[in-house]
């Protein structure tokens, strides 16, 4: 990779083309655009969980000098219309479909749930208008956790439903699974938990909508993962046509699964601005973004683990319940990712696998970052518990486990070929770099001087996109669109539907397209963010790297083809003769023929050549994802767990990963490390803590904790050497994977610090109280 | 709402204002003054996203009113390139990408991701680096832990901190020569 990377500047780590504007200021997040006109929307918002709304009245508000508007649930009801969330009917989502309106009118869902909207001249005055609305509720009992949500007796969360099962109870059977475990040497029972956190990008969500009565266009500036699926969501939600409807996206400020369509609130503002024919932004504050932007995970699982005495997991029957939240996200949708997920790089012959899901009066599941996660938290705890009652090594049982890889591949229980599939590589790497039974004895003699250090290792994999199933019709992740076009100045354009927001696609994409057409890297622009130039796509699954990569590779191969057949008229060579280097075509062997890409494209834009030339210099490209493949790895992470204080200090923290052929390694170790640390926080700091009453109690960062950089060690990080399964694209997604294994690796890490004090882990959440009550033997949460 | 008359230096021009007595030195930055390189992460002080220097002092201009900086000296991200050498600059003006000594660091190190931390950010260490110019990697963990950043998990960000450390001793060791 090195070699080739000297010549290439795939597989290089180019500095980011995204990096002087950002690093000067001179970023564009959308609260950094002002319209002129422009109005700023405050939202009020329910201090209950669950309640009728008796009445709102926003005269008071109306009446206060610099507000313009005030609307109610009612008011916006009779300005758009109902429906389905855009997301879950964009998904195809065919279960339990909640009514509900997109400010509160008959009941409030959750305590942060939007009531009214003020619009006014200045974002404080948008706010001491919210101060006037006043507000009768009549309380309802609030439906808190999953368990009473299903309890027939719980209050339904929305009366269309009649009770609150977001999706109802399913069960599946792959393999012989009664029979598993009735021949089964040994069978585990685990209930094993993970508890309610979030995404909490830097910039919260975001948007200014802009309706231009004259053109009947909307124009929304927005945070988003994908231009096009706001557009439709929109275009929805106000009975617009989607081509008048046009979303513009510049800078984004993190997302990790939280900002894709539109939310309430965003929709709200949109239907406020054609009301008034006036622009209008909202940028939602941190306790917004805390209480009621989204949260993920709250997840419950029964476990029986059929085993053989030598520690082969024959079998798993797996119970699954999530609590979804109150309005509808993709949380109904997870469990069957999980599902076909659960058996991971292993020879598991069995899977049982039911769930629920449950509709709470909590914040709306969102995705984030891995939203299957679980199925990995899981497999890797049961495997460490497994292993300890056997008397097993985590490493031992683990390689013991992981399906061979052979030819044709081992098939997953669930029905996936395990193709190229490295992680008996990973594991192996993993105890090359980090010295077992060196380490083993460190800990023994910390423990004799009183420190408790502990050692734990994880694998996943992860379908970033998946292998293509034999005699599949196309790809795993669908199809992938780009335009590309030769300017006049020689820059090569390419318009994604992608929309970066941390990713570095600007950089990522002009480094392949770059290579593959023959220009230098700053001669290719990649242009994202507006629904009336870029095709549909949408940033999110771990999906870019391969299938936004690939149509980048194929795309400017494509191009290169039909700007050498348009040069070989110009130049009375043939096409086969000719080739672009360094931004020149020339007669192959002859330097004197060159001729700058730029001058083609302007001779080609001149209209002066021969009849029959084709000198249209665009493509439209798509890609399939090819033979596809896996992601994976293996981390192992070494911990000291304070014992008299409950503090855990990561000390060291070891990745051994498979992205397949790498794009820019800084780029990819910079996912690698967010995701690292997003999953150190979720089970060191991050909660999204509720009361009884359903009051969200972590609305500030002084409640939600996120990782400092006092908090996160250096990661060390190698690159296997992965196994090419497509002739020409093999860059896999590598935005999920840290925060997949991240979370099992530090709880298996704690678990082994603590052995001396007999403590079994169960859950995922280990503040220092919770490490303390542990010690203290205390049971699990869950 | 009770306006207020302020004169203060920004980005080393004198700057006159009249915002609202309530209205933090950030919205003033970024509304008046039209400078939205200063970010608003929390708006309550823990997230540092808004950092700004204040009369050489990093602060946080979520915490900050606007008439609280009359008569002060504030530098925000758009100013850093234009501030002499030895304080992290170039000494030339700000616009078109120019980028002081830090800022050409955290680039080469590959630092950011997002971005929308990354003001802050640099305020923070620029700030820090001008009072310790020889600092470890353990004091400049300390010196960022009241700046949040989401995306990067931080190492990209302390290697560039520490480039720009080294940079600038290599670049004093010259001129002491």
């Amino acid at each position: 990779m090195t070699a080739i990377a000297a010549e290439r500047y795939t597989g290089a780590s180019i500095k980011r083309s995204e990096d002087p504007r950002i690093l000067t200021g001179a970023g564009r997040y959308v609260d950094d655009i002002k319209l002129p006109g422009m109005l700023h929307a405050a939202f009020v918002r329910s201090p209950l969980a669950h309640g009728r709304v008796l009445s709102v009245d926003v005269s008071a508000a109306r009446e206060l000098p610099g507000v313009v508007a005030a609307y109610t649930g009612a008011d916006l009801e009779a300005m758009t219309v109902p429906g389905p969330d855009a997301l879950m009917a964009l998904m195809g989502w065919q279960g339990p479909t909640p009514q509900f309106t997109l400010l509160a009118t008959d009941k409030v869902r959750l305590a942060g749930d939007p009531v009214a909207v003020v619009i006014a001249e200045s974002r404080y005055l948008a706010e001491d208008g919210c101060e006037l609305v006043a507000v009768e509720y009549d309380e309802l009992p609030p439906v808190t956790n999953a368990s009473f949500a299903l309890d027939p007796g719980s209050p339904p969360v929305f009366a269309n439903l009649g009770d609150n099962v977001a999706k109802p109870h399913s069960r599946s059977e792959f393999g012989e699974v009664p029979a598993t475990f009735a021949g089964a040497d040994r069978v585990y029972d685990f209930r094993i938990g993970v508890h309610r956190h979030q995404n909490v990008p830097m910039e919260g969500r975001a948007c200014i909508a802009s309706y231009d009565a004259g053109s009947g266009v909307m124009t929304v500036h927005a945070a988003t993962q994908s231009v096009h699926v706001t557009k439709i969501a929109v275009a929805m939600r106000l009975g617009m046509e989607q081509d008048k409807v046009r979303v513009l996206a510049g800078d984004i400020g993190g997302s990790f699964g939280l900002k894709i369509g539109a939310s309430r609130e965003e929709l709200a503002v949109a239907a406020a601005s054609r009301d008034l024919g006036r622009p209008v932004k909202w940028v939602e504050d941190r306790g917004e973004n805390l209480t009621t932007s989204g949260q993920a995970r709250e997840e419950s699982f029964e476990v029986r683990a059929a085993v053989s005495n030598d520690g082969d997991l024959l079998g798993l029957d797996v119970k699954m319940v999530i609590d979804t939240g109150a309005y509808p996200g993709m949380g109904a949708m997870v469990p069957s990712i999980v599902e076909a997920m659960f058996p991971g790089p292993y020879r598991l012959a069995a899977l049982g696998f039911e769930s629920t899901a449950a509709i709470t009066n909590k914040a709306t599941y969102v995705a984030y970052r891995g939203p299957w996660a679980s199925e990995t938290f899981v497999r890797e705890r049961v495997l460490d518990l497994i292993a300890k009652d056997l008397g097993l090594d985590p490493l031992e049982i683990r390689l013991r486990n992981v399906a061979p890889r052979t030819d044709p591949p081992a098939v997953m229980v669930t029905g996936r070929p395990l193709a190229g599939v490295t992680t008996r590589e990973s594991l192996e790497r993993i105890a090359q770099l980090v010295d077992f039974p060196a380490f083993r004895r460190r800990q023994a003699e910390a423990r004799a001087a009183g420190r408790y250090l502990g050692i734990g290792l994880a694998t996943f994999i992860e379908a970033a996109p998946g292998p293509r199933e034999p005699g599949g019709p196309s790809g795993p992740m669908g199809m992938e669109s780009m335009r590309l076009r030769l300017e006049e100045d020689g820059i090569v354009a390419l318009f994604t539907g992608q929309m970066p927001h941390g990713q570095s696609h600007q950089t990522t994409l002009a480094q392949i397209a770059a290579d593959e057409f023959g220009v230098p890297f700053e001669q290719v622009r990649v242009v994202v963010g507006d629904t009336s130039v870029v095709p549909f796509g949408l940033t999110g699954g771990s999906r870019s790297a391969t299938m936004t990569g690939g149509v980048a590779l194929h795309g400017a191969r494509q191009l290169k083809a039909r700007v050498l057949d348009f040069a070989s008229h110009l130049m009375e060579a043939s096409a086969q003769d000719l080739e672009i280097t360094d931004g020149q075509v020339l007669v192959r062997g002859d330097p004197a023929s060159a001729i700058a890409v730029g001058e083609v494209a302007r001779r080609a834009a001149s209209g002066q050549f021969g009849a029959g030339v084709d000198a249209h210099l665009e493509v439209e490209a798509t890609f399939d994802g090819g033979e596809g493949g896996w992601s994976g790895g293996s981390h192992c992470a070494i911990v000291d767990v304070d014992v008299e204080t409950g503090l855990v200090t990561v000390e060291r923290y070891v990745v051994a990963e498979d992205c397949g052929a790498l794009i820019n390694p800084a780029v990819v170790e910079g996912q690698i490390r967010g995701g690292v640390a997003q999953g150190i926080g979720a089970v060191l700091l991050e909660r999204s803590a509720y009361d009884e009453d359903g009051n969200c109690q972590s609305a500030t960062f002084m409640d939600y904790l996120v990782p400092t950089a006092c908090d996160v060690p250096r990661i060390e990080i190698e690159h296997l050497e992965t196994v090419p399964l497509d002739a020409d694209v093999n860059f896999r997604g590598v935005g999920e994977g840290g925060m997949i294994v991240a979370p099992p690796t530090i709880v298996n890490a704690i678990e082994d610090a603590l052995s001396p004090f007999g403590v079994r882990i169960h859950e995922q959440h280990l503040p220092p109280a919770r490490i303390l009550e542990l010690i203290a033997g205390q049971p699990a949460i869950a | 709402m009770t306006e207020v008359d302020i004169t203060l230096t920004v980005n080393g021009a004198t700057r006159t204002g009249s915002p609202e007595a309530r209205k933090t030195l950030a919205d003033f930055l970024r509304d008046d003054l039209g400078l939205t390189g200063t970010h608003l992460g929390c708006e309550h002080g823990v997230c540092g996203a808004c950092t700004v220097i204040v009369d050489g002092r990093a602060v946080r201009s979520c915490l900050m009113l606007a008439v609280q900086a009359a008569g002060s000296e504030v530098t925000t991200i758009e100013g850093l390139a234009m501030k002499g050498a030895s304080e992290g600059g170039t000494g030339r003006r700000a616009g078109g990408g120019e980028m002081g000594v830090l800022q050409q660091a955290m680039w080469d190190s590959h630092s950011f991701q997002c971005g929308f931390c990354t003001p802050g950010m640099i305020m923070q260490a620029v700030a820090f680096l001008s009072d310790h110019p020889d600092a470890d990697e353990r004091q400049i963990r300390e010196a960022l832990s009241g700046n949040i950043c989401r995306c990067t998990g931080y190492q990209s960000i302390i290697d560039g901190v520490l480039l720009a450390a080294e940079r600038g001793r290599e670049r004093a060791a010259r001129e002491q020569r």
